[in-house]
């Protein structure tokens, strides 16, 4: 209990940090907020009202603690881009950002790994070199083309799919109106499944490969074991760990969106309002943004201490790793 | 040369289209409103189409009826080959410039600057770069402003530009490379641009200009940076030359902004830092001009000025190109104006006689419908939709034009100038409620008041607005005298008073999120201006749905 205790602890000073960078870093960046919004022949004194509106022109320790007190409270603030509270235009997006990205997620770890665990198993097969070869080209193609290729073939020759968004203008209604949330999905998530299941096939393939030639593994056959359960609960158990930990950070990135992939498909998800949040110096926004997701980071960085503790007896017998 | 044969061929498509368009209008004469009626259409969804391909996609695709902002050549060539649309083609607001720190030697220096101007080849680049879809800025105004002075830049000669500098007491040293009259060596100019995976035709703006700057003996190069750091450097002066690119006004007294020294202050919009005591009184008479005589008198004299003194080089100006499909008629355009404008909203009918929705593409998300504090031009262009303003711009003169207002006049009373707005009689709100010169009162009174930043520049001046005992007319007295101040506050849009007089608090309205019923019980928001489209939803990142409004004044159809 100790160690978890010094974990939380530890966890809490890091998103202490977080908090305080996240306000220091924005505003040290080059460029302002209000260079966005302004055009030329807005006077001095009109930017002088902008800057007012927003507290700009405030002392900075106070606009420190209101940041405080919006963060703390997850008000967040106004979207200086929309003049909409934060908080709303994050409820507006996660739910498309994740409905595309965690299952884009899981079926490319789930095809990857069998396909990993395939190769792996069957060693100098063509097979395996056909995995080996279309993970390489999965994990190597830029996103943008592959999706616009795609686009091309499946939305403008043989439109099959949308060419665009999450919903058909005008949109239908009821139950078909889930099924046309799919449909527009299907493409999207097919692309990320092609462009993921790449790099988990061959970190599976190669993990396995070196856990097959362990001693444990060997001794595991030397007993007799039916070859299944020395593949599953020998070695695929060895190598479970840092697939897990692979897995649980890449969580955040669900959240943090896909920027390509929106700007292609021109979803609306969290990913292109990161960026732009970012790029116009809007301070609410981004920071709430880069706050929460440092706070998805740390909550999976210990929900994957957890789950070595569950899936590791070694560190179930030494306490939860440092 | 076959790019060129290309682009001829759009223009000559696009004259097509102006003279087919169907839409009364006299070219070059009088450009009458009334002669327009509509909308025709009851629905248009603007479809949020992140991507240029993909956008490109639905309009071959019919998925889309109108694209703007097609900028790349190949694009345009694509488009033309699907001989599914018609594109037109039009001068534009943009300006792009290269931008010199007076504030600092050797750019401190006329005949240096003067010098530099004479080296840039911008036909060449325009040709070599843009494949000829932009036009070379001959001007410190963009080419559509009537008030542009075409033809007052140097030409490209750098023969004359070295006599120019021998003459002036400058040599070369033994590298080549230029020695001030005083004898001081010329530091090397980095001319910041940004990156060339962010503007790449900047970037190679600025390399071909330190080319040319270095071919007369300049010492110079090109700096691309992150472009919030360019900005920021250029704000506060840290910075020797620097690319910039602006969306300019019709209106010539942007130049004031851009050049009195009154602006080289934070905040302000003289990049450069000149001061110069006769180019500032030419501004200044160009801003405070009573008429528009005066105001063109002085705008002239004022380029002419900027044209000798050389602050900024100016290099180009991109064309304005927009798409719209020929399975629509009422297309409207003008070579100062391409299609997708809002007199094309408003007479657009399929060409089968078909009643379906118009779907107009814009490329970036709506970010609020907020009048009061939106921003971008994406906003505005569903905004536009919604609200009217006093008058309007002649689509083939630019000259002023009523629109909801009949007549306007404007008179100098002492030392200000008072201006005077007649609306039409029976104009209503998209709700039905009438409109009266009391919500533009109203309008223009809660803008000074609230010190609402967009439009503070506009209203800053009001001294006292009146409006007459039967609520047509408006009279808004200004402090000083001003022709602009007709484009200023005629230019204002008008929201309605009894919206209004209930919102809580300005900065955070969300008009589109607040429902509201209309005189005849329909339900709609408090999103209500006397545009032809009523505002019905908005779906986030995906589209703005919209549907005629039968209470326009141009609506003849629904009795207006």
């Amino acid at each position: 209990m100790k160690p978890f205790l010094r974990r939380l602890g530890g966890c809490a000073a890091v998103m202490l940090a977080v908090l305080v960078l996240n306000f220091f870093l924005f505003r040290i960046m080059p460029g302002d907020p209000l260079t966005g919004i302004v055009d030329p022949r807005f006077s001095p004194e009109a930017k002088a009202q902008l800057a007012a509106q927003w507290g700009l022109d405030r002392p900075m320790s106070e606009q420190f603690f209101v940041y405080i007190k919006e963060m703390l409270s997850f008000r967040f603030g106004l979207s200086m881009m929309t003049g909409t509270p934060v908080w709303d235009e994050l409820k507006n997006r996660v739910p498309n950002t994740v409905a595309l990205l965690l299952p884009a997620m899981l079926l490319s770890a789930a095809l990857g790994t069998a396909l990993g665990m395939h190769a792996a198993l069957h060693r100098g097969s063509r097979s395996e070199k056909l995995v080996m070869l279309g993970g390489a080209v999965s994990f190597s193609f830029p996103s943008f083309f592959v999706q616009l290729l795609l686009l091309m073939c499946f939305a403008y020759l043989w439109p099959i799919f949308p060419l665009r968004g999450t919903t058909s203008i005008p949109p239908p209604k009821g139950a078909a109106a889930v099924l046309d949330y799919l449909w527009h999905l299907a493409l999207p998530l097919f692309s990320l499944v092609i462009l993921g299941f790449g790099g988990f096939a061959l970190y599976i393939r190669n993990m396995m490969v070196k856990a097959l030639g362990e001693d444990y593994v060997l001794m595991a056959r030397a007993r007799g074991l039916p070859a299944r359960r020395v593949i599953w609960n020998h070695a695929f158990r060895g190598i479970l760990p840092p697939v897990l930990t692979i897995l649980l950070l890449s969580l955040p990135g669900v959240v943090s969106g896909a920027v390509i992939t929106e700007t292609v498909f021109s979803m609306n998800g969290v990913g292109r309002f990161l960026l732009e949040a970012t790029n116009s110096h809007d301070y609410p926004a981004a920071g709430a943004a880069f706050f929460l997701l440092a706070l998805l980071t740390v909550g999976c960085n210990l929900l994957a201490d957890v789950c070595y503790v569950l899936v590791d007896p070694r560190v179930r017998r030494e306490g939860v790793r440092e | 040369m076959g790019l060129m044969k290309k682009f001829i061929r759009i223009l000559c498509a696009f004259s097509a289209i102006s003279a087919s368009c169907g839409v009364s209008a006299a070219a070059g004469g009088s450009f009458d409103i009334m002669s327009f009626s509509g909308p025709k259409a009851r629905d248009l969804y603007y479809v949020i189409t992140r991507d240029m391909d993909a956008a490109l996609l639905s309009m071959s695709s019919g998925k889309i009826d109108v694209l703007s902002d097609i900028y790349r050549p190949v694009d345009v060539e694509r488009l033309e080959a699907s001989g599914s649309v018609n594109l037109s083609v039009a001068s534009s607001y943009h300006g792009f410039f290269v931008t010199f720190n007076l504030r600092r030697f050797p750019w401190d220096q006329k005949e240096l600057r003067q010098a530099a101007a004479m080296v840039i080849d911008r036909r060449r680049w325009v040709r070599d770069l843009f494949a000829g879809y932009c036009e070379p800025l001959l001007s410190f105004l963009p080419p559509v402003s009537n008030y542009s002075t075409r033809g007052g830049l140097p030409r490209f000669d750098a023969e004359e530009a070295k006599k120019l500098l021998s003459g002036a007491g400058w040599t070369w040293n033994r590298s080549g490379w230029l020695v001030a009259p005083d004898g001081r060596e010329l530091p090397n100019t980095r001319i910041l641009c940004p990156p060339s995976s962010v503007a790449a035709t900047s970037t190679e703006i600025a390399e071909l200009a330190a080319e040319a700057f270095r071919s007369i003996g300049i010492p110079a190069e090109a700096e691309p940076m992150d472009f919030q750091t360019l900005l920021s450097k250029v704000d506060i002066g840290d910075f020797d030359a620097c690319t910039n690119a602006w969306s300019m006004s019709l209106d010539p007294d942007v130049l004031y902004s851009f050049y009195h020294s009154s602006m080289n202050v934070e905040g302000g919009s003289n990049q450069s830092g000149i001061g110069d005591p006769e180019l500032d009184k030419a501004l200044f008479d160009l801003r405070y001009a009573p008429d528009e005589r005066s105001a063109r008198d002085a705008s002239e004299r004022a380029q002419a000025l900027l044209a000798e003194l050389m602050p900024v080089i100016p290099i180009y100006s991109r064309y304005s190109i927009s798409a719209a499909s020929k399975a629509w008629d009422g297309i409207f355009s003008t070579d100062t104006s391409t299609s997708d404008n809002l007199l094309t909203l408003i007479s657009m009918t399929p060409s089968d006689g078909s009643e379906r929705p118009i779907y107009w593409n814009i490329p970036e998300e709506i970010r609020t419908l907020n009048p009061l504090v939106s921003s971008t031009a994406y906003d505005w262009t569903v905004l536009g939709t919604i609200y009217d303003t006093p008058l309007s711009t002649d689509p083939y003169t630019k000259e002023d034009i009523p629109w909801l207002a009949e007549t306007w006049s404007i008179t100098r009373e002492g030392s200000g100038t008072a201006l005077a707005f007649t609306f039409r009689k029976g104009l209503k709100w998209q709700d039905g409620y009438p409109l009266s010169a009391h919500d533009f009162a109203y309008t223009l009174q809660f803008i000074k008041d609230n010190l609402v930043p967009r439009f503070y520049d506009n209203v800053k001046d009001i001294d006292k607005i009146e409006v007459s005992p039967d609520g047509l007319t408006v009279k808004v007295y200004m402090k000083n005298t001003s022709y602009w101040h007709l484009h200023n506050i005629g230019g204002m849009i008008i929201l309605p008073k009894h919206i209004m007089e209930n919102v809580p608090d300005w900065r955070t309205w969300q008009p589109s999120n607040r429902p509201r019923t209309a005189a005849d019980g329909t339900e709609l928001t408090e999103l209500i201006g006397t545009g032809p489209f009523v505002f019905r939803e908005s779906r986030t990142g995906e589209y703005v749905h919209m549907t005629r409004s039968e209470h326009y004044f141009l609506n003849r159809e629904a009795g207006q």
